[in-house]
């Protein structure tokens, strides 16, 4: 393959489909992003006021992380594949009062009240027709807090629909009646069971894994200020059913309205992201506020008074149902990051209709206080919290070649072949 | 079984990382350690219970979650707002080093062993703390650090725990090397050994039924400064703090040689003795063991001692002509005694008077200690007494192992040494060898059994340098065979590499203080009883007073702080006025 590679060929192939790209792609994004210029320039791009250095707060805050990682392709035993899944919960305090600032709470702490930190669990399902998703459908419920669904899909649709529904039999009013079975199981919640591949499969897992951690945050004791994820808050919404397609989908309509509730600010951070035009809102910023400013911007929807922006008009998951992202950067060095937020909470929390200053006021706020929490030198302008939860569940190459070594050693003792175990292919070195 | 407890060990320091059963690595907290501190390494594996030991070599920070500490460090720079959360738990110690080997708990014992072992994954590291691990260390280090001959406690970084370091008196006459630049603490050391063999010989004195074997040591003391000491205190006041039963005991009338007893302080005086030695005891290999002869004067003046015996000195320098019938070129004659004439002018070499040498022949053998201030002396005045005293005393004793009895003996002695001496002393040796009296039939002792004899050689280099040990040395002899007449030989000096390989190989025990330049280093390194590679670091930063005390019989290379002799005698001047010693545990002191 390298020799194949390695030629002047395969240059010429990477620099037409690059130009093809562009032919087809960016000429006419251009086109919108000239429609948005001024629009993202003058009303929804700022800049940061960030605190000193060596701000003592009025009030110091907790800020929880949780970050989940695995494999999908952990063992074997003939047909049966099993997930390994890793979910770890951080909090820090700006202990700005005390110092050193952002102290990280103890695992003991921790644990006492979350269970050990990071920790493990496991999933297997077999190649037997709908085992894969009756499986899915048990983990999902063991995983979960709220065992029964009927408890955590109705603030979907009372996030979508609006707050007259008030429990599951309000559903008998809606269109959504005829569903209202398909809901009451977590078997049918799963209703893209047709493209139940492995990784969807274990995505849908760690997902719900780590929803599990943030509600189990939100109902201790601790009382964090921001509870942070890594990804987007994005609900695949079936394009029949007009509603979740997976059961995650509502439980983070239901984690979101728990945090509501309790006043904790939820919210998703992905560094890797599919914004179009991101590199060119981060120049665009560099030429405004110069090219050591820290900056957010605002990617509204197309219910915002103004409308949605034209550059994402035709992707169909910007801005992420029931959610509000933001392109913000907090350090030069790095790309910019997404970070979104319940649309809910944001309506209520930061959004002043018909008051653009007071709304961009309060944005002001709320990015102070997320550009103070990434400022650790190992991750700068990245949430620190956040780092430090994917580092702690973060399942290493090492790890995982140990994790089976282990499996196979307990394979051997518990009488089974380890041969069991292996990959087909690796018999003829593939 | 846990025949330990853990948390006497010392504090939890870190855990082993990665490494072989020579070099590993550990990761610890983030604590103040320095190169030399020796770690302690708990290892379960297929049910042994080992504790290993680590030598620390070398350190480096290591910040865990990062792989790139400069760019860490450059964000801090750049952006002055950056902090680290929670790196305290982060912040790591590399910490690189040596295994030294490992103590395991086997048939009721605690053996020690080299490094042929590696420790369980991920095994506690333990740093060793004074005042909580001392017991335990000492313990496990038993076969490591027990003896009969105090040296100084063992070492970790920069304190030290109360684990004395010893030199088993057994492998004294497998001779001892003190190796140290100027200002490295020899003469303390020297000070403190004296002070260490005394103290055995009160043991044996004390518990005459006990195994202990007396210690007899002809100490050269250049400088004049061990009887009354560098400091506050010297052997002196040792000698001044015991009862006189005790002192009698111990160190008879005298302790104290001089070349001139008016010139020594009034109350030395009353324990001091002028050294004189007796032309007529003086052979020529004692001659030939100091200084370079050619063939020529080789041949001249082995046919002269063939026929005049133990008067050949004398009589070669009244001659006035080459005596008729020697085939001796030219010359010969003259040049050998200008060489010799050194002897005429000594004022320690006499042709007639008393000698010295019975004197010290007898504290030798009753196992006493001798200071003999040389400072007043030439090279060769102290060379020449050096080589007499050695070789006279390692022929009485070669005379007693090629006996079957004293009759033996008798003829053995009239053999190998000088006549008036041996007529002089030889009812007196009678009764040090004889096995149950004194006539002829009586048995003679092993030699093995009598007082170890430890004598100094100082400014060895030049004695027992290649050149000289090539020809017919005394000390070529002492060097190989002193074990067998329990005779050896505390050599000291500031340079290793311009030694003779023969000692250097014959040397079992080293006791290796700073050192001046990397030569020299290394030639210790090279010369050590166990393989000290790596310690050059060590060596660099060694101060006053620290030694690295290596030995055949043992695994461990053993880091030592020699105390300060005045603080010791200070500590320990009470014990001597009682008559009894001290308990057995504390045998090191008393």
């Amino acid at each position: 393959m390298l020799e194949k590679i390695l030629t002047d060929k395969f240059r010429k192939l990477l620099k037409t489909v690059l130009l093809d790209i562009k032919n087809q792609q960016d000429l006419r994004d251009e086109e919108e992003f000239a429609k948005d210029e001024a629009r993202i320039k003058e009303k929804l791009l700022d800049t940061v006021e960030s605190y000193s250095a060596n701000i003592v707060l009025d009030e110091d805050f907790l800020i929880a992380a949780v970050d989940g990682s695995g494999t999908e392709n952990f063992g074997m035993l003939d047909d049966i594949r099993i997930h390994l899944l890793s979910t770890a919960t951080v909090i820090l305090d700006t202990n700005t009062q005390k110092g050193p600032p952002f102290s990280i709470m103890s695992g003991a702490a921790l644990g006492a009240e979350l269970g050990e930190q990071p920790s493990l669990d496991m999933h297997w399902h077999s190649g037997v027709r709908h085992d894969a998703k009756n499986k899915m459908a048990d983990s999902l419920t063991y995983i979960y807090p709220i065992k029964d669904p009927t408890e955590y899909v109705t603030q979907f649709f009372r996030d979508d629909l609006g707050p007259q529904i008030k429990s599951f039999s309000d559903l008998d009013s809606t269109d959504f009646a005829r569903h209202k079975s398909k809901l009451e199981h977590m078997n049918s919640l799963i209703s893209r069971a047709g493209y139940l591949t492995n990784p969807v499969v274990h995505d849908e897992l760690r997902t719900v894994s780590e929803y599990a951690a943030i509600r189990n945050v939100l109902t201790s004791k601790f009382k964090p200020k921001f509870i942070l994820i890594d990804g987007a808050m994005s609900v695949f919404v079936h394009h029949v059913l007009k509603y979740p397609s997976m059961p995650s989908g509502f439980m983070l309509r239901e984690i979101c309205a728990l945090a509501r509730e309790k006043e904790v600010i939820l919210c998703a951070v992905s560094k890797n992201h599919t914004i179009p035009f991101a590199h060119r809102i981060a120049k665009m910023a560099e030429e405004i506020f110069g090219a050591e400013a820290k900056w957010f911007c605002l990617l509204p929807s197309k219910n915002h008074p103004n409308g949605g922006l034209h550059i994402y008009s035709d992707r169909t998951y910007l801005p992420p149902k029931l959610a509000v992202p933001y392109l913000f950067s907090f350090s030069r060095d790095n790309r910019p990051s997404r970070i979104d937020f319940d649309r809910i909470w944001w309506l209520k929390n930061i959004f002043v209709r018909g008051d653009p200053a007071a709304t961009r006021a309060n944005e002001k706020k709320l990015f102070r206080d997320l550009e103070f929490m990434s400022r650790d030198a190992r991750w700068y302008g990245y949430p620190v919290a956040l780092a430090l939860a994917h580092v702690a569940c973060k399942l290493s190459y090492e790890d995982l070649g140990l994790a089976r070594e282990v499996y196979r050693d307990v394979l051997r003792a518990t009488n089974h072949d380890p041969r069991r175990a292996a990959p087909l292919r690796e018999d003829y070195n593939l | 079984m846990m025949v330990f407890n853990k948390d006497n060990l010392g504090e939890l320091f870190g855990k082993v990382g990665v490494g072989n059963q020579t070099n590993l690595e550990i990761m610890g907290s983030n604590r103040d350690i320095s190169v030399g501190e020796i770690f302690m390494i708990t290892s379960e594996r297929d049910g042994h219970e080992r504790v290993f030991f680590f030598r620390v070599l070398g350190l480096q920070n290591y910040l865990r979650q990062v792989d790139d500490m400069s760019r860490v460090a450059g964000t801090l720079m750049v952006e002055g707002d950056a902090y680290l959360s929670g790196i305290e738990r982060n912040m790591l110690l590399d910490v690189q080093g040596r295994m030294l080997g490992y103590a395991e708990y086997t048939g009721g014992k605690w053996v020690f062993r080299s490094p042929r072992r590696l420790p369980d994954h991920l095994a506690s590291v333990y740093r060793p703390v004074a005042g909580t691990s001392d017991a335990d260390v000492r313990m496990m280090l038993e076969s490591q650090t027990s003896g009969e001959m105090y040296v100084g406690d063992l070492q970790v970084g920069e304190t030290t725990l109360d684990v004395p370091v010893m030199i088993p008196s057994k492998f004294l006459p497998m001779h001892v090397g003190i190796f140290g630049s100027t200002g490295s603490g020899k003469s303390n050391l020297m000070m403190v050994l004296i002070k260490s063999l005394i103290d055995t010989n009160i043991a044996a004195s004390t518990n005459p039924d006990g195994d202990i074997l007396r210690i007899s040591a002809f100490c050269i003391d250049p400088h004049d400064e061990f009887a009354k000491g560098v400091d506050k205190y010297g052997i002196h006041h040792i000698v001044e703090a015991m009862g006189p039963t005790l002192r009698s005991e111990v160190l008879g009338n005298f302790y104290y040689l001089t070349t001139h007893l008016r010139a020594t302080p009034r109350d030395v005086k009353k324990y001091a003795k002028e050294i004189r030695i007796k032309w007529d005891e003086i052979q020529p290999r004692d001659l030939y063991s100091i200084t370079e002869f050619t063939p020529q004067m080789n041949a001249f003046i082995d046919s002269m001692y063939a026929v005049e015996h133990e008067n050949w000195i004398a009589k070669i320098l009244e001659l006035d002509e080459e005596p008729e019938g020697m085939s001796t070129p030219k010359g010969t004659m003259r040049a050998v005694q200008r060489r010799l004439r050194f002897l005429k002018r000594s004022p320690i070499f006499i042709e007639d008077g008393t000698s010295i040498l019975d004197d010290i022949y007898e504290a030798m053998e009753t196992g006493r200690i001798l200071v003999v201030n040389t400072s007043l002396m030439s090279d060769t005045e102290q060379f020449l007494l050096t080589t007499v005293v050695t070789r006279t005393l390692s022929d009485m004793r070669r005379a007693v192992k090629s006996s079957g009895n004293l009759g033996d003996f008798e003829k053995q002695g009239y053999m190998r040494l000088p006549t008036p001496f041996f007529g002089r002393v030889k009812k007196m040796a009678r009764s040090f060898y004889g096995r149950g009296g004194i006539s002829d039939s009586a048995e003679v002792k092993d030699p093995r059994s009598l007082p170890v004899i430890q004598i100094t050689v100082e400014e060895a280099p030049s004695i027992l340098n290649p050149e000289l040990m090539k020809g017919r040395s005394v000390f070529k002899d002492i060097s190989r065979q002193g074990r067998k007449f329990n005779i050896g030989l505390v050599v000291v000096s500031q340079q290793v590499s311009v030694l003779d390989n023969v000692i250097l190989s014959q040397m079992n025990t080293e006791i290796n203080l700073r050192m001046g330049n990397e030569r020299e280093i290394r030639a210790c390194i090279d010369n050590a009883s166990v393989n000290i590679s790596g310690f050059e670091n060590e060596f660099r930063v060694m101060s006053r007073g620290e030694a690295l005390l290596t030995a055949s019989y043992r695994e461990l290379p053993l880091p030592v702080k020699i105390p300060l002799f005045d603080d010791i005698f200070e500590r320990d001047r009470g014990k001597y006025r009682s008559k009894r010693s001290s308990k057995k545990s504390e045998k090191h002191i008393l």
